[in-house]
């Protein structure tokens, strides 16, 4: 087994286990805490793949502002920052279908393009080449979709306060 | 004197009450000035007469057959074994018979609508009750005359119809409305056998007759005409049995037989004028002549039939006798001998002598409409119809008790009123069968029996209304003679009844029954010996059950009966009618009880268990949609990802294997 | 270069997914629900990036470019739909007083 099978499997482990503990616990903050491991978990997945530009990206969008937007998301709104949720049983049916939808994505798999990962690096600058060259205008629409959303969502904030 | 110009125009003798009924319908209380329309329908119904007597002469004088089909109703095209397809006509038909029925409804009709000038007068709704008389005419003389069993019936639907209207016509009267109801819907369980006859002698005829069964005319039913297929045709004998006992059931609930003849003595809630045209003298008599007819003309009956009216004929005769004997109403008393004199005739045809029933439907329509409107003439002054408060009438009503005298004498057989001769004949002929028919003996000797009775009981009426010195109650208004309206039809019927037998003896008239053709063996036997010794039996009989009467009832006696006397409880029994109408109501409680709550059962479980299934699953689909919709964001979601994981099912699994299956790539 | 089999690449994001799926299923807590749809966004951007590697290499080729490309979009993406959320969770917070989401089954106030 190669390190980078045996990094893969730890890394893969790691985003698994803490993904999932992310939503189990019952201490907001705790999730918190765990949701910023797997999203630093998942971008040493993505330099292990040779993609530092998305890692860095990972890092600094997810890691940093996502996990702060969500800590903030709980300070806002509790007035104990520190206070457990109610526990939320793991009811059947739910739990079935993931597990379904797990079951059958795995069934699925022989469908999808197989082979091995040619990991390799990419010049962030052909990245952005790529991204402005040929699609810029679409990446621009894009961006003013977005940008629309973010208004709309200051909007909603601002509404409810006169 | 040659009158058969006159059978072109025999179309009017049912036209001119027609036209009664629609002037006197159309005009209706703007005829106040003529007795509300009596007079017209007296006049129109007169011309009738004149015209049907004077036909019936002409048919006398050349006894044939005159058929003139005048409208051909609808055709049916050639199909199956009707090469030439089948016209249904409507037309007129004057033969023997007719003529003598002719004879019989024209003048019987225009008496009673005479006589109604002056019963009816203080009655209300006269229009109607004279439109409705008229219509009754124009339909009965359309039986009489119509050529096909389909228009025959047609009218006899429409006397039906009549029947009923004028039964009730007193409608404010629950009793006379609730009778109307049972007469329609009595004779109508005769009615439908009737029509099943109809279809079987059609089907019968139709399929296996030469000439494809029809006449050249292409209707089969055309009297006389028709070439009929005898008895004794191998395959035919079992569907002309069961068509002929529907053609008796027909007949037994128009003429009242038993066991269908519960209707007859509740219909005297009518007037009384309309008892004795319709009830008494016409109508009735339909069911004998539909007999005679299907007798003569529908190729005879086998012999399981004929036994069958043997049978309902002579019970019938006995039953209703007896029923006569204790009834209090005058109405009813001779309404049972009606039913009785019926069982008479339909005895005769039974026994193979259709033309003797005939004759005997004759005499006793003349003698019966007398009685009844000798009953009308008391009933008009003293306002009563029961037997025990009248007494001593014939010092008030010489010439009514005079025409009741005779009306009940005729109807006794004492020779020579014309109850004898016709009644004489259906005995001797009965008679003569009982060699070939030893089966026919108990009901010849309920026939016989019946002689005694029917003497007994309308002298027994005759002695209680009109014997005596006064009027056994007291507070009954003072008796007096009637007006010349009713006095006229009464004298006039008298006479009929002194006579109507001894027209056997005019050749001409004899004619009339022996100028059917085929009829050789529907004449009278020829008297021997023996029957005049039958006639002495019989004529006895009669006397004594008149002395009888007498030694009863005569001179205004009455009786106290005790309740613990057998007598008492035989005619607690009689009075109860032998509870058969009590047990029609049973069986017809029991039956629509059944029905109605098989009906509730199906209602209730069937269908109301089918719409409110429909809504109960409706109710449970729309719960369940509604447990659904819980507005709970994971619980969408969940909707969500299963449906997605459902069209992927659909589309990676089940959409390959049915490409597979049907053979696609 | 190294070379990985996708395999246990793939069974990594289903399982992610799946998380996700869970997660979303069963959480009635608004930013735990932002978590599980972070998580199912991840594993989808993981795949991106997996066909992306997969893609032929020959000299000079800029195979696999658009799947990180569009990589980087969605994480442009997730940030935006992160805030839209929190917006989301304070309007409800302010109108429900709560951030659960059984206690905003309705569409109204």
């Amino acid at each position: 087994m190669s390190p980078e099978e045996l990094a893969f499997l730890a890394l893969a482990l790691i985003a698994i286990v803490t993904g999932t503990l992310a939503l189990l616990v019952r201490e907001l903050i705790h999730t918190i805490v765990w949701i910023g491991v797997f999203f630093v978990d998942l971008a040493a997945l993505y330099f292990l793949l040779l993609a530092p530009f998305l890692g860095v990206l990972q890092l600094g969008v997810y890691a940093g502002a996502v996990t702060i937007l969500l800590l903030f998301g709980i300070m806002v709104t509790r007035k104990r920052i520190f206070s457990r949720e109610a526990a939320t049983g793991i009811t059947a049916v739910p739990v079935a279908l993931a597990v379904v939808a797990f079951i059958f994505l795995l069934v699925a798999l022989p469908e999808f393009p197989q082979g091995e990962l040619t990991v390799r690096s990419f010049d962030p600058s052909l990245l952005s080449q790529n991204l402005f060259g040929p699609g810029g205008p679409w990446l621009l629409l894009l961006g003013l979709v977005m940008l629309s959303a973010l208004i709309g969502a200051i909007y909603l904030v601002r509404e409810g306060r006169e | 004197m040659d009158l058969s110009i006159l059978f072109g125009w025999v179309f009017l003798v049912p036209l001119l009450p027609a036209l009664a009924f629609v002037i006197i319908g159309v005009l209706g209380e703007r005829l106040g000035r003529f007795e509300h329309g009596g007079w017209i329908a007296v006049l129109l119904s007169g011309a009738a007469m004149v015209l049907g007597v004077l036909i019936a002469i002409g048919e006398m004088l050349n006894p044939n057959t005159y058929t003139d089909v005048s409208y051909t109703w609808f055709h049916v095209g050639a199909s199956g074994p009707f090469a030439n397809g089948v016209s249904f006509v409507v037309g007129t038909l004057v033969d023997p018979i007719s003529a003598l029925m002719l004879i019989v409804v024209t003048v019987v009709g225009f008496l009673v609508m005479l006589y109604s000038v002056g019963y009816m007068h203080h009655d209300e709704g006269l229009p109607r009750y004279y439109a409705l008389l008229s219509l009754f005419l124009t339909a009965m003389l359309g039986v009489v005359l119509s050529d096909n069993l389909l228009e025959f019936f047609l009218f006899w639907e429409l006397v039906g119809v009549c029947s009923y209207f004028l039964i009730g016509f007193y409608w404010r009267k629950p009793s006379a409305s609730s009778a109307a109801k049972e007469a329609f819907l009595v004779t109508r369980i005769g009615d439908v056998m009737f029509l099943l006859g109809i279809f079987i002698y059609f089907s019968v005829y139709a399929m296996t007759g030469p000439n494809g069964g029809w006449a050249a005319n292409g209707f089969l039913f055309v009297h006389g005409s028709a070439s009929f297929i005898p008895i004794g045709a191998p395959g035919n004998s079992t569907l002309l049995t069961v068509a002929g006992l529907m053609l008796l059931g027909g007949a037994a609930g128009k003429s009242a037989q038993f066991p269908l003849d519960v209707w007859l003595p509740d219909a005297m809630e009518g007037p009384t004028t309309v008892s004795a045209l319709i009830h008494a003298a016409t109508m009735v008599a339909a069911g004998v002549y539909l007999l005679v007819v299907g007798s003569i003309f529908l190729g005879g009956y086998t012999s399981i039939v004929l036994f069958a009216i043997v049978a309902v004929g002579g019970f019938t005769t006995f039953y209703a006798a007896t029923m006569a004997v204790v009834n209090t109403d005058i109405k009813r008393v001779i309404a049972y001998s009606t039913i009785s004199q019926l069982g008479y005739m339909v005895l005769a045809v039974g026994a193979g002598f259709a033309m003797v029933g005939l004759y005997q439907l004759f005499t006793h329509a003349f003698f019966k409409a007398l009685l009844f409107l000798a009953a009308g003439a008391i009933i008009h002054t003293i306002v009563t119809q029961d037997l025990f408060r009248m007494g001593g009438l014939a010092k008030k009503m010489r010439y009514t008790s005079i025409a009741f005298l005779i009306g009940a004498l005729a109807l006794s057989g004492i020779p020579p009123f014309a109850g004898f001769w016709s009644k004489d004949d259906v005995l001797a002929s009965v008679y003569s069968q009982l060699g070939a028919h030893p089966e026919y003996w108990p009901f010849f000797i309920l026939a016989f029996v019946t002689v005694f009775l029917t003497a007994y009981y309308i002298f027994r009426v005759y002695f209680l209304a009109f014997s005596g010195q006064r009027t056994r109650d007291a507070s009954l208004p003072e008796a007096h003679e009637v007006p010349w309206v009713m006095l006229v039809p009464m004298m006039v019927l008298a006479g009929f009844a002194v006579v109507a037998g001894l027209f056997a003896f005019v050749p001409s008239f004899a004619a009339l029954f022996t100028g059917v053709p085929g009829l050789a063996t529907n004449v009278p036997p020829a008297y021997g010996p023996t029957d005049l010794l039958l006639s002495a039996i019989s004529v006895t009989l009669a006397g004594a059950g008149i002395l009888l009467a007498w030694g009863l009832w005569g001179n205004g006696r009455v009786y106290e009966l005790r309740a613990s006397s057998p007598v008492h409880s035989i005619r607690n029994l009689l009075l109860a009618r032998y509870h058969v109408k009590a047990a029609y109501d049973w069986v017809g409680m029991v039956g629509m009880y059944t029905v109605a709550r098989a009906a509730d059962f199906f209602d209730r479980f069937v269908i109301d268990g089918a719409v409110k299934g429909f809504e109960r699953s409706f109710r449970s689909m729309s719960d369940g949609m509604r447990r659904i919709q819980t507005g709970l964001v994971s619980d969408y979601a969940t909707y969500v990802v299963a449906g997605v994981i459902a069209v992927f099912v659909l589309l990676l699994f089940v959409a390959p294997y049915l490409a597979s299956l049907f053979g696609g790539g | 270069m190294t070379t990985l089999a996708i395999t246990g690449f793939l069974a990594l994001s289903f399982a992610l997914f799946a998380i996700a799926i869970f997660g979303i299923l069963t959480r009635r807590n608004f930013i735990l629900l932002l978590v599980s749809l972070e998580i199912g966004m991840n594993a989808a951007i993981l795949n991106f990036v997996y066909f992306a590697a997969l893609a032929p290499v020959n000299a000079g080729s800029t195979n696999g470019l658009p799947g990180q490309s569009i990589a980087v979009v969605l994480i442009g993406f997730a940030a935006t739909e992160i805030a839209v959320g929190l917006a989301i969770v304070l309007a409800l917070n302010r109108s429900k007083g709560s951030i659960n989401v059984a206690d905003s089954t309705t569409l109204r106030n």
